[in-house]
């Protein structure tokens, strides 16, 4: 009979640690694939800086990079692997928070083998149909959002590889630290848009976004550069759309605590009929 | 896939290969033979077009000794140009350091000149390495020591490899001229250029943040100064022994065709790196070597093979060439070849304005 209970409480521990397990997931990931949730914060908690409060309450998403697609030397020698990306609004105001693993802070430009680091970040002009991912195409052009170690922020329209051109009057501005191997980069722009291609993000639908990351002292400059698949801001009405993983992980986990039950069950049985 | 390909300028007897979508190719000829290496060149076209703004470490026209390192240091070995002659594949490039172009130095004027110093004349600080720090060095031993001087511009290629680089098309061969030039609104300076021409005629500006190079004083062409007058790029009209012929290379009455496609010995440098360059060089003599007891031997003392190195195979035929043509002379004779490499009448020299009503 003691052997009996205690089998029992092993039995219990063993399915409450296999339900934790599979539902501790869910918790960190309920949010469809490739989604970039905007978190409404208070200006006051100073969400422009990169270590703004604001930022402590905003979901952060691990982007992966790997090399863009290119015709340029040594386009396959990349070297930045993931982005952390937050976002938020305040006041009309949008903010996008990108940190990411640089050992060294490439500042400057300013002798023939020196490059600085760089960030950009690429949204469709019209946020209606998602545009080709490589810095879009003449009918579907895309904004960027360019930052750089050396001459600061840029925000620039692109149809195509090699066709960024500068809006004439930039809205786009940026803060930047480098702190204990990363970069740390707010970029922000009004939510509406008062010009003509510029991305309005004052919608009810969800808003197409990808990333690219240039390491300076690996020469990576243009082209050769790491980039991220089609990611979306969460701008879009109701629910958060089906939460795939966590309906996966909940299925998963009751399946493995069933599995479980009916062992015990099974055990617990032989146990009685040998004695 | 190489946008020059090349076209066949249609014209009487002999033609030219011109680059696709180019009416004509302006050309240079410079004989290697004249040359005193006094960087007059080298100062006008600084004073024109590079002093100040982030451009004192550039020499778009330099001087160099050969043999020797030359400007960038090591530029020989810094790859770019084509792999083959179709022109699909580049070869891949080098960006030279900071350092092998050298700083420009700064010097103690001031003491020397308004403090009354006795030290000598210097750089302020302590450089190791500069535009002609191996200047007049050569190679060979005495009495067989050799050198000559070697000007380089922009070879504003037939198969320019600086614009099949450029991921912007920010460089472009001008289709009335063939001058490549640098669309300074284009260029993010993202320097592939810099590292794909194999002759290191693209330099990077730190302060403006673009590329930039020799532009064959395009405005001189064009007749662009005061008195609406058209001049030879300044380099060449500066020189003291005026050794630079400029006009087109498609002019068949002119003596860069002759010299170029008929006499042909007037060679591109390096023709192994395929970009086909409008700049050429008449190879140099030097006096034959010396026995150790100062007699005359009948060897090369500028090793053929060294020329070979630098101009192809076809440097024998040239110099075999106007050998021949020497001693024609000699004898007595009229040589039009010989007539060209000495006449000193610019309005010969510099023939530009040939295709103006075309
Ligand atoms: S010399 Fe270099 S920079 Fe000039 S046209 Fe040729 S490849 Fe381009
Ligand atoms: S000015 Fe003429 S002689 Fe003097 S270095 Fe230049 S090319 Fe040679």
């Amino acid at each position: 009979m003691a052997e009996d209970r205690l089998l029992a409480v092993w039995a219990a521990l063993a399915c409450l640690l296999v339900v934790t397990g599979a539902l501790a997931p869910t918790l960190a990931s309920a949010r469809p694939a490739n989604q970039i949730p905007v978190e409404s914060v208070r200006a006051d908690e100073n969400p422009q800086r990169p270590t703004g409060e604001a930022w402590d309450a905003v979901p952060a998403v691990e982007v992966p990079m790997t090399s863009a697609p290119s015709g340029l030397p040594n386009a396959d020698e990349t070297s930045i692997e993931g982005i952390r990306v937050q976002s938020a609004e305040s006041d009309g105001r949008f903010y996008l928070r990108l940190s990411w693993a640089d050992e060294t802070a490439d500042l400057n430009a300013s002798a023939p083998r020196e490059f600085a680091d760089a960030v950009a970040v690429q949204v469709p002009a019209n946020t209606s149909v998602r545009p080709p991912i490589a810095m879009g195409s003449t009918r579907n052009p895309v904004n960027v959002w360019y930052w750089r170690g050396d001459a600061g922020t840029e925000e620039l329209l692109a149809g195509g590889a090699g066709t960024t051109t500068p809006f004439e009057r930039p809205a786009v501005n940026a803060s930047a630290t480098h702190d204990d191997g990363r970069w740390t980069v707010v970029l922000s722009r009004p939510t509406a848009a008062d010009a003509a291609n510029r991305t309005t993000l004052a919608v009810e639908r969800d808003v197409d976004v990808s990333f690219a990351a240039w390491n300076g002292s690996e020469m990576e400059r243009s082209g050769r550069k790491s980039v991220s698949e089609w990611y979306h801001f969460r701008l879009g009405p109701g629910p958060q759309g089906p939460p795939y993983e966590s309906i996966l992980w909940t299925i998963a986990g009751l399946a493995i605590v069933g599995v479980s039950l009916v062992t015990i069950q099974a055990v617990r049985n032989t146990g009685g009929g040998a004695e | 896939m190489s946008s020059q390909d090349t076209t066949t300028a249609a014209g009487e007897g002999e033609s030219v290969d011109l680059a696709d979508g180019v009416d004509h190719q302006v050309a240079m000829v410079m004989d290697l033979n004249k040359c005193i290496g006094c960087q007059t060149c080298t100062v006008a076209c600084k004073s024109l077009w590079t002093e100040g703004g982030g451009r004192d470490y550039m020499y778009w026209n330099n001087v160099e000794t050969k043999p020797g390192e030359g400007y960038p240091r090591g530029w020989e070995e810094s790859g770019g140009g084509w792999q083959s002659s179709d022109h699909s594949e580049r070869s891949p490039g080098e960006i030279p350091d900071k350092e092998d172009y050298g700083e420009s130095w700064e010097f103690n004027h001031e003491e020397i000149m308004y403090e009354g110093g006795d030290q000598p004349l210097r750089p302020q600080s302590d450089p190791e390495w500069g535009p002609n720090w191996d200047e007049d060095q050569g190679a060979g031993e005495y009495p067989n020591s050799y050198y000559f001087y070697l000007p380089r511009i922009c070879n504003h290629c037939t198969h320019p490899s600086c614009v099949e680089a450029c991921p912007r098309k920010a460089i472009y061969k001008r289709e009335e001229d063939g001058i490549v030039l640098i669309d300074q609104e284009r260029c993010r300076g993202y320097r592939y250029c810099v590292e794909g021409c194999p002759y290191k005629k693209v330099y990077y500006n730190a302060a403006q943040k673009t590329s930039e190079k020799c532009v064959f004083c395009y405005p001189r062409l064009e007749g662009e100064g005061p008195e609406g007058e058209t001049f030879a790029p300044a380099c060449a009209e500066e020189c003291p022994p005026q050794l630079r012929l400029v006009g087109f290379l498609d002019d068949e009455q002119g003596p860069i065709y002759k010299l170029v496609e008929e006499y042909e010995v007037a060679l591109p440098l390096h023709p192994e790196y395929r970009t086909q360059p409008n700049v050429y060089y008449i190879p140099p003599f030097a006096p034959p070597q010396h026995s150790e007891d100062g007699e005359t031997i009948d060897v090369d003392r500028i090793p053929r093979t060294y020329l070979e190195e630098l101009f192809g195979e076809r440097v024998h035929d040239a110099l075999d060439t106007i050998e021949r043509e020497r001693d024609k002379v000699d004898r007595g004779g009229d040589s039009e070849l010989l007539d060209m490499l000495t006449d000193t009448n610019p309005a010969r020299k510099y023939r530009l304005e040939v295709f103006d009503d075309a």
